[in-house]
């Protein structure tokens, strides 16, 4: 079957039943999407299906077919994402396991509300977990990449 | 290829070529039997036992030995190295060891991260491999120049010569840097002349972290490498009686089912079918009653402690009565 991969059209023969984020991860070689609890409850494996967040563990191969999945690694071509910016500038990471997710999460908040509040944040985010509670520098570096990104129109 | 015995007793420095050119600064542990020709039967580890690998791009790569979880190492390790070499911090990068005993905990023994201990185990051992890769670079750059190392200094990156005002780049150096033979000891900066460590230091592991090229363990991938997950006991202290792995078998891409000590293990060509292989395994699971026994006990001891504190307590009396 075919599914669109951050932009390219891919031909994929996994069971249509196996996880996206397998198909990913392990047929694509596309492994900076994380798997975290195989359970939709960590967020660790966000990708974005035609534009919506969508937890990858559960979702089946036949669910993307002939649709758009856009990972961690095409979001942007060079880390010039304003998100990706933004958590550089603010060092948001520590170990790093769910960021990919996080960020991916946050995109999408992003592409809906261009100037989420703290309270935007903690909803929108509230399905991404992070074992070591970077949550105070993901709200200030999302506050930051709206701020990056409305620059950037402005320009 | 040359040898020095700077480091600890059994650890010997060696540098030499970098493939594709550049210097390397390596260790190496001699083979327990002494053997004098350890140099030459370990010369193929060389290249893999590197702590840091000057490169004729400038590039700067340190070889962290212990496992960057979050806690930082990755940078706090570059550090202490390049509070020594003084190359220029932009080009530092950073890079996990293999598996090797060069690498092993300098007071655990063994190769691992944990308990706070890596900067302290760790805060002379990099800070010596720097400062013998920053000595050999001005050595050369003093026999380049036909003039004494002592009267050449470094600075971001680079060996200068101020009475002729020479400067040479460590990637331009670090062949010549190669050939040499390294130091038997190098002197150490006191802490009043640290200008790296105790600075604050953005995380060289960040941008990787932000665009999904990291590897983490679940990211290596090698060869024909096959998945196994195990399905393990649900409660404490239990084990395998008996399984039955008929329909596990059946699942298109699992290779074998095998008991191990921690469950049983269902082995496949990728992750999904050696879940679903184990979704289907039938176990009966048996309880070691030892240890269900001593469980119990334990926890019984504890409660009781418990309990025996809280009578005691005046002001849990107090509380009591007054109720």
């Amino acid at each position: 079957m075919t599914i669109f991969v951050n932009g390219k059209p891919v031909q994929v023969d996994d069971d249509p039943s196996t996880p996206l984020l397998w198909v990913l991860r392990e047929s694509l070689g596309l492994t900076g999407t994380k798997f975290g609890c195989g359970m939709a409850l960590c967020g660790a494996c966000t990708v974005h299906l035609d534009g919506k967040a969508i937890r990858s563990c559960v979702a089946p191969l036949s669910r993307a077919e002939g649709k758009h999945v856009t990972t961690i690694e095409g979001l942007s071509a060079n880390l010039t994402h304003p998100l990706q910016k933004a958590w550089i500038e603010l060092d948001v990471p520590q170990c790093g396991y769910c960021q990919s997710g996080q960020i991916m999460s946050a995109a999408v908040l992003l592409a809906e509300n261009a100037k989420p509040t703290d309270k935007d944040i903690d909803e929108a985010m509230g399905g991404n977990i992070c074992r070591c509670g970077t949550y105070p520098r993901i709200r200030k570096a999302i506050h930051r990449a709206a701020e990056l990104a409305s620059e950037r129109r402005t320009r | 290829m040359s040898a020095s015995a700077i480091v600890g007793r059994r650890e010997f420095i060696r540098t030499g070529a970098a493939i594709g050119g550049g210097l390397l600064v390596s260790l190496y542990v001699p083979l327990p039997d002494g053997r004098s020709d350890a140099l030459a039967a370990e010369e193929k580890d060389f290249a893999l036992n590197a702590f840091v690998r000057i490169g004729t791009d400038e590039s700067v790569t340190v070889i962290s030995a212990h496992s960057e979880m979050g806690q930082g190492i990755y940078t706090s390790l570059p550090m202490l190295l390049n509070e020594e070499l003084q190359a220029d911090w932009s080009k530092v990068l950073v890079e996990a060891a293999p598996v090797d005993k060069v690498y092993n905990h300098p007071v655990f023994g063994i190769q691992m991260t944990g308990g706070s201990t890596t900067s302290p185990a760790e805060w002379e051992r990099y800070r010596r491999m720097g400062a013998l890769a920053r000595t050999m670079l001005v050595e050369a750059a003093a026999r380049q120049w036909n003039v004494e190392a002592s009267s050449c200094h470094v600075d971001n990156g680079a060996v200068i010569h101020g009475a002729t005002r020479r400067r040479a780049t460590y990637g331009s150096l670090a062949n010549a840097a190669a050939q040499l033979t390294p130091p038997a000891d190098v002197p150490l900066k006191s802490a009043k002349a640290f200008t790296l460590i105790g600075k604050p230091t953005r995380r060289l592991d960040t941008p990787s972290k932000t665009n999904g090229t990291a590897q983490f363990g679940l990211d290596v991938n090698v060869p024909g490498m096959l998945t196994a997950v195990v399905a393990r006991p649900p409660v404490f202290g239990g084990k395998v009686a008996k399984f039955d792995a008929s329909e596990t078998l059946k699942v298109p891409g699992v290779k074998a089912v095998e008991q191990v000590p921690s469950g049983v293990a269902v082995i496949a060509a990728r992750f999904w079918p050696a879940k679903i292989g184990r979704d289907k395994l039938v176990i009966s699971i048996g309880i070691w009653d030892r240890m269900r026994g001593s469980l119990r006990t334990r926890c019984c001891a504890i409660s009781q402690r418990w309990r025996n504190s809280r009578e005691r307590s005046p002001k849990r009396q107090a509380t009591r009565q007054q109720l």
